[in-house]
């Protein structure tokens, strides 16, 4: 029988890797669809708006990651639990996706020189203002970002700020030794341990 | 005694009134606090992340609209009753939230010819693409975004609809009846209808 859930991305951890997590985190099986990039022309419009990732189940489609995240979250028990733990995450991951839309540009940015230039911007004043109040607030939390345990903030921290730091080309994290630590302890976890052992890409 | 909800945002409908519009319309009192540019550096130094707005409760304080959004819209009977449903109705508001970006980062093109071309093929393709779709769901959902009621999705799509129509350059629910007719709905519910009588006038 096939697993019930089929989550479709490009061949990439990008946006869907931390659904990824959540799926082997939960010991859920998922069908891991990759769409090659000389296919996605023909997939595009069968989706609701022209975007991956989308998660199916019971014949029905949802998109967005971080919506499908939080979904999966639940599922595996790294939510909330209550609606005002539920909004502190959220809040984070928010807050940590509004960096990830701030470096945009200069991910995106094919110049070169450019692109160092915006990148030391981008250290002192996106690095520099929003990684040492994280890094704060894993010190309160007891090396979890929010609420003093495991929820999924940490593995979108984990996932995320990897791929930015592998399009960025160097260590995004020096100097914030609890952020390493969140993303040392994500990936540390069995069922991740194993996942990034198998996984394709 | 204070009332249990303090909602600080600047003196705009902006991000902060689709939370605005959650606590009249479950007729939750709160504190709407409306910062001035004046006092806004020295607070700004107090909130999580420099950012408004915040959600005050019981001595906690949390940021980021959509997620402040997403917890009132619970207290007020406005989410999905399962999660599946509630994936829903994010992967609505996510997706509204992506159009809203994209035009705010035209909106921020420094580089004249560039933003020139990015706001025709704004207008053009990208807010005609997600419209298109959007009216469909709508006509799909019994006259909502998602889950054929009203949930916090139409709330949301209303307070940020106005900003799309200065990139389409007009009303760019012209052709979209539906869309139309769920905005004219969110505004002319009691409750709401009353806040927007007595709600400060701004221009955003």
């Amino acid at each position: 029988m096939p697993p019930s859930y089929k989550l479709t991305y490009f061949d990439l951890q990008g946006l869907a890797e931390m659904c990824r997590y959540l799926f082997s985190y939960g010991g859920i099986e998922f069908e891991d669809v990759r769409i090659k990039r000389e296919d996605w022309p023909q997939h595009k419009d069968k989706t609701p708006f022209g975007v991956l990732p989308i998660l199916e189940h019971n014949g029905k489609v949802a998109g967005q990651s971080i919506a499908i995240a939080r979904y999966l979250a639940k599922k595996v028990k790294l939510g909330g639990n209550n609606d005002w733990e539920d909004l502190e995450i959220d809040a984070i991951v928010d807050t940590m996706n509004d960096i990830k839309l701030k470096l945009t540009p200069m991910l995106m940015e094919q110049d070169a020189a450019k692109k160092k230039v915006v990148l030391e911007a981008a250290k002192k004043d996106i690095f520099g203002f929003y990684f040492p109040r994280l890094e704060a607030m894993v010190e309160k939390n007891k090396g979890y970002l929010v609420l003093g345990r495991l929820t999924w903030a940490d593995f979108y921290f984990a996932t995320i700020f990897t791929v930015c730091e592998s399009m960025i080309g160097e260590e995004i994290l020096a100097g914030y030794p609890n952020l390493k630590e969140v993303r040392e302890k994500v990936n540390g976890l069995p069922a991740i341990k194993k996942w990034i052992e198998i996984r394709p890409n | 005694m204070a009332p249990a909800y303090k909602l600080s945002y600047f003196n705009f409908r902006g991000l902060a009134e689709t939370a605005r519009f959650l606590l009249n319309y479950g007729g939750i009192e709160f504190e709407d606090v409306r910062v001035t540019q004046e006092e806004w550096p020295q607070l700004k130094e107090k909130m999580p992340f420099g950012t408004l707005p915040v959600l005050e409760h019981d001595g906690k304080q949390a940021g980021q609209s959509i997620a402040i959004a997403r917890y009132l819209a619970k207290q007020v009977g406005l989410a999905g009753k399962d999660d599946w449903e509630n994936l829903e109705i994010d992967a609505i508001v996510d997706t509204i939230n992506d159009l809203r970006l994209k035009l705010l980062a035209i909106h921020f093109e420094k580089d004249e010819e560039k933003k020139k071309t990015l706001l025709e093929t704004a207008a053009k393709e990208t807010i005609p693409y997600y419209i298109t779709r959007l009216e469909t769901i709508v006509q799909q959902n019994n006259g909502h975004l998602a889950l054929g009621r009203l949930t916090w999705a139409d709330f949301y799509f209303t307070t940020v609809c106005g900003a799309f129509d200065f990139f389409f350059g007009g009303d760019c629910l012209a052709n979209s009846p539906s869309l139309k007719s769920l905005v004219q709905k969110v505004n002319e519910l009691p409750a709401i209808k009353k806040w927007i009588e007595i709600r400060p006038k701004t221009e955003f």
